[in-house]
């Protein structure tokens, strides 16, 4: 049993810091507004100076003129505080954790309880494990750096403040997911990262695509939350409470006890499973997230690679027995992961834009995570995730601060040889493109390889998946090493008369590096099995054996693989990202020539590769223009006709007989006479009728 | 006189009908008021008749309820009929008629 | 014996108030009136109420009614010429038939009630006071002790009343006629 400390009420903190930072820059927003006079944030605001010391004059991703933050740029020190403080107090609620004793291995924060059902109640109450360990450390660790660096990006914006609150308040719902003791906190949370993602892509609505592309990643993540909440209430039908460590705690019980109820728990997985592929871009919901790079590149960094898209996975593996209670829906959710992972890393070969390459890759290797999710690797997908964060933030920012220096120039075909113009930045992205494409000795290399030496040791029809792994690992190093190509190598194809591009300022580059670091010694979390004792291999296992091993036993564990068989992978896998990095590398340093090759080549394949397999032409075809027309019909019919009509006819009605009413008062007074004579008699035969 | 109360209350409803009917119909301002005195005299006649009653279910023991009230209604009627009047003469003074289908001043 | 005048002057005040209703000259709804009033008074002596047949005669026919007639004659109305272009008794057939119908409901109701609802009392009626139901004496006592206060505001009222003839029937200063 967990140990509940009193004393413990300062972890509250941790999630109550963000929350407490995003309504003070929301305050400090709206002061903002009312000082800049006339609420309007267009372009140019009103004549405030270009004055600034550093050097951005434009901004990517916008092109809004500068605007200088007045009182709203304390916005940044008290969100930057915010998350400070709550990483430190993470870290010390961690180290807590870690001295505790193997039996121990919660620490739950005071509860408070919010609703009674009668049946079971609903707290709200926070508990820091061994997974929402990892979790917490990487939000607010990953998220303090995107906040540093977002206060160089966002410079000059009009709406400075509001994005720190905005970003805030992710962080809070963020962390409440991760932290909360229960299915409904969590929910709480699932929903308002949801929010905070629709509210920061469309950060620059003005502009017109990017509330679109903040409604569809909405919409379609509330397609995967219908199927999260029936998923919960079969859960709650199955246990009777919506505890997530009684809930895990309890499947083992349930099935041995009741084997009717793995058909059950089957259905239930499946539907949250559904959650989870909606949140965390998974096929067939992934089409929002390449729309929503039209987010500011923080945004991109911090939701749509670290953390919201890594919900899904969290969810698994915190309820991994439910899962594992079921060969066929683990087969499933590895095939979905593996399709996934291939399709976006097929797609993210013909991108031009930096960031949509970036995006499909994250779709891609979250992918992996699923696959290793369905082979019972639960800590394997946590550590990939965790390599992930870092060097996809890395990869992010490093890309945001690419863009700024080209002045919201995002087309690789218009770039190269930046390596000339930012040193800093390129170095740094090329460490993430090598963790990213798994080159050996880094930190993707190794988690990457758990994975699919998970796969390959599973067997079966995991045979095929593992060679799908594979190929999607080449793709990946393909495509990743193509787009440092075309970046920072070969000719410079911008206009040099028109602009210089720049090195960004230290607010940026200081966490690239920071990030860079991690991304090389990530690694270390979790050396492969095979390296010997000293380095302390599977850490990250050992970690979170408590969390992960109920989902374990029931899977039953795959075969170990012999130790020459995993030094093969080990090989395979570094052989494989070299050789396609390599030819990546030499095919696009002179420019995009074979790009455009391809293109003329076979126009139709580059455009179904470049548009994910035309899933999103699809939808739009089936789905949003049926949608659309039975508004349209909706609206006419019965908003117009029925609902219109009703209103309007009852107005008339009222009118007509208004008239009819008035020629009543005829003003004969006789008449008059006659009405009163008449209701009085009606009077006199009603009380007579009811005696 | 031994005729059962009913009837009188039976010629105060006839007295009554007769007076709302003319009330109702003729146009004549000062014809109407007559009739407002007929249905009033009805009215008295219907409370002298349940005196009566209410005297004869007691024995003897006289109900001054009905007389009573039957001389204030008379006074009353007579007050009506005053204020009635003058209004009829203030009205003939401007509008040279006393006929109701004239004075529709109440018209929308 | 007593029976039989009051049927009938039950049906002289029926009659006269039909004429009341009918008759073309107001002067003739006046006569018609007053007959009425006669036969009511009458009724009323019969049913041994004498202070209040009296006080009808006086104040009714005495007062009122001739009021009424003070004012058709003031303003000329009693001339037969114009009689025909004034005054119609029916003008609307609706409106008659809306009238019988109302009046006629009016009258059934009281019938009814009257018929059904009032019990009977035994056919040898006990005999009456000396005095009748309302002997001057007792009237008097229950209006000066009992009923002194609706007395004494009547009584403003009948000052009220003179007040308020008096301004409406004045004449304008220095205007119309």
């Amino acid at each position: 049993m967990p140990p509940t400390q009193a004393d413990l009420v300062w972890m509250w903190w941790i999630p109550l810091l963000p929350l407490i930072g995003s309504a003070v820059c929301g305050i400090l927003h709206l002061l903002t507004l009312r000082s800049r006079g006339a609420w309007a944030h267009k372009a140019g605001g009103h004549g405030h100076g270009h004055d600034h010391g550093h050097d951005d004059a434009g901004h990517a991703d916008h092109d809004h003129a500068s605007v200088e933050a007045g009182i709203g740029a304390l916005a940044y020190p008290v969100a930057v505080l915010a998350m400070a403080v709550s990483f430190v107090l993470a870290l010390a609620a961690v180290v807590q954790l870690g001295s505790l004793s193997d039996i121990a291995v919660s620490i739950e924060g005071p509860a408070w309880q919010w609703i009674d059902t009668g049946v079971f109640p609903i707290d709200i109450s926070i508990v820091i494990d061994r997974l929402s360990a990892v979790m917490v450390l990487i939000v607010t660790g990953v998220g303090l750096l995107i906040h540093v660096y977002a206060g160089g990006y966002m410079k000059g914006d009009p709406g400075f403040a509001k994005f720190f609150a905005y970003l805030n308040l992710f962080v809070f719902a963020m962390l409440m997911l991760v932290l909360s003791s229960n299915l409904v906190g969590l929910f709480v949370g699932w929903e308002g990262v949801g929010l905070c993602s629709y509210l920061l892509i469309g950060f620059w609505y003005e502009k017109g695509w990017p509330a679109e592309a903040g409604q569809k990643a909405f919409v379609m993540n509330r397609i995967g939350d219908a199927c999260f909440l029936v998923g919960s209430f079969l859960l709650v039908h199955l246990f009777g409470t919506l505890d997530l460590s009684d809930i895990a705690g309890s499947v083992a019980g349930k099935l041995s006890s009741d084997p009717g109820a793995q058909f059950e728990l089957l259905i239930a997985g499946l539907c949250l499973f559904g959650g989870a592929c909606g949140k965390s871009a998974q096929f067939p919901l992934f089409t929002w997230l390449p729309d929503a790079m039209a987010g500011p590149t923080p945004v991109s960094a911090l939701i749509h690679a670290a953390t919201m898209v890594t919900a899904g996975v969290y969810l698994l593996v915190r309820l991994n027995p439910l899962f594992a209670a079921n060969p066929t829906l683990m087969f499933v959710i590895a095939c979905v992961g593996a399709l996934t992972a291939f399709i976006a890393g097929t797609t993210a070969l013909v991108q031009r834009d930096i960031k949509k390459v970036l995006a499909y890759s994250t779709v891609s290797q979250l992918g992996y995570m699923f696959l290793a999710l369905g082979t019972g690797a639960f800590a394997s997908a946590i550590f990939h995730l965790a390599t992930h964060a870092f060097f996809k933030a890395l990869l992010f920012l490093g890309a945001g601060s690419v863009i700024h220096g080209m002045h919201h120039e995002q087309d690789m075909h218009k770039m190269g040889n930046l390596r000339r113009y930012m040193p800093q930045t390129f170095l740094t992205f090329v460490v993430g493109a090598a963790a990213l494409s798994g080159l050996p000795l880094m930190s993707g290399f190794f988690s990457k390889d758990e994975i699919l030496a998970h796969t390959f040791a599973r067997g079966g029809g995991y045979y095929a998946l593992w060679l799908i792994g594979i190929v999607t690992a080449a793709l990946t190093a393909f495509y990743t090493w193509r787009m440092v190509a075309l970046t920072f190598f070969g000719p410079e194809r911008f206009d040099k008369a028109k602009f210089q591009p720049h090195e960004s300022s230290s607010l940026m580059t200081l966490p690239l590096l920071v990030l860079a670091a991690l991304a090389i010694l990530g690694g270390a979390l979790s050396f492969p099995a095979v390296f010997p004792a000293f380095l302390q291999p599977e850490y990250m296992h050992d970690w979170l054996r408590p969390v992960t091993e109920p989902g374990v036993e029931l899977l039953g564990a795959a075969h170990p693989l012999p130790h020459s068989t995993e030094w093969i992978l080990l090989a395979l896998g570094a052989l494989v990202a070299l050789v396609f990095a390599h030819t990546a590398f030499h095919r696009f340093k002179h420019g995009p020539q074979t790009d455009l090759a391809t293109f003329e080549r076979s126009p139709l394949r580059a455009r179904f590769l470049s548009e994910a397999w035309g899933i999103d032409a699809l939808y739009t075809r089936f789905v949003v223009g049926p949608v659309r027309v039975l508004g349209l019909v909706v609206a006419a019919l019965i908003d117009g006709t029925l609902i219109d009509g009703f209103v309007n006819g009852a107005a008339q009605a009222a009118l007509s007989g208004g008239m009819r009413l008035r020629r009543m008062t005829s003003g004969s007074i006789a008449t008059y006479g006659l009405w009163m004579g008449a209701v009085t008699a009606l009077i006199a035969i009603l009380l007579v009728w009811n005696r | 006189m031994s005729v059962p109360p009913s009837h009188l209350f039976v010629v105060a409803a006839l007295l009554f009908s007769i007076g709302a009917a003319g009330f109702f119909l003729r146009r004549n301002v000062i014809v109407v008021l007559m009739c407002i005195e007929l249905m009033l005299n009805a009215a008295n006649l219907s409370f002298l008749a349940a005196s009566r009653m209410h005297t004869l279910a007691h024995g003897g023991q006289p109900d001054l309820q009905g007389p009573i009230f039957a001389l204030f209604v008379i006074v009353i009627a007579a007050v009506e009929a005053a204020v009635g009047l003058a209004l009829v003469i203030a009205l003939y003074r401007n509008k040279q008629t006393v006929s109701l289908d004239e004075v529709a001043e109440l018209k929308d | 014996m007593a029976n039989l005048i009051f049927y009938v002057m039950a049906l002289v005040a029926v009659v006269a108030a039909l004429g009341v209703v009918s008759a073309r000259n107001p002067m003739m709804s006046i006569l018609a009136l007053l007959t009425s009033f006669f036969a009511l008074a009458t009724i009323y002596l019969l049913a041994g109420f004498q202070t209040l047949a009296a006080v009808q005669i006086l104040v009714y026919a005495g007062a009122i009614l001739v009021l009424f007639l003070f004012v058709i004659m003031l303003l000329n109305l009693a001339d037969v010429k114009p009689l025909a272009r004034i005054d119609l008794v029916l003008f609307h057939e609706r409106k008659a038939i809306w009238t019988m119908l109302v009046a006629g409901s009016l009258l059934g109701i009281g019938a009814f009630v009257a018929l059904q609802a009032v019990p009977v009392v035994a056919a040898s009626a006990p005999a009456l006071p000396d005095q009748g139901i309302d002997g001057l004496q007792a009237l008097a006592d229950a209006m000066f002790s009992r009923y002194l206060l609706p007395f004494e505001a009547v009584s403003v009222l009948l000052l009220a009343t003179a007040v308020a003839v008096l301004v409406l029937a004045k004449r304008k200063r220095g205007g119309a006629r």
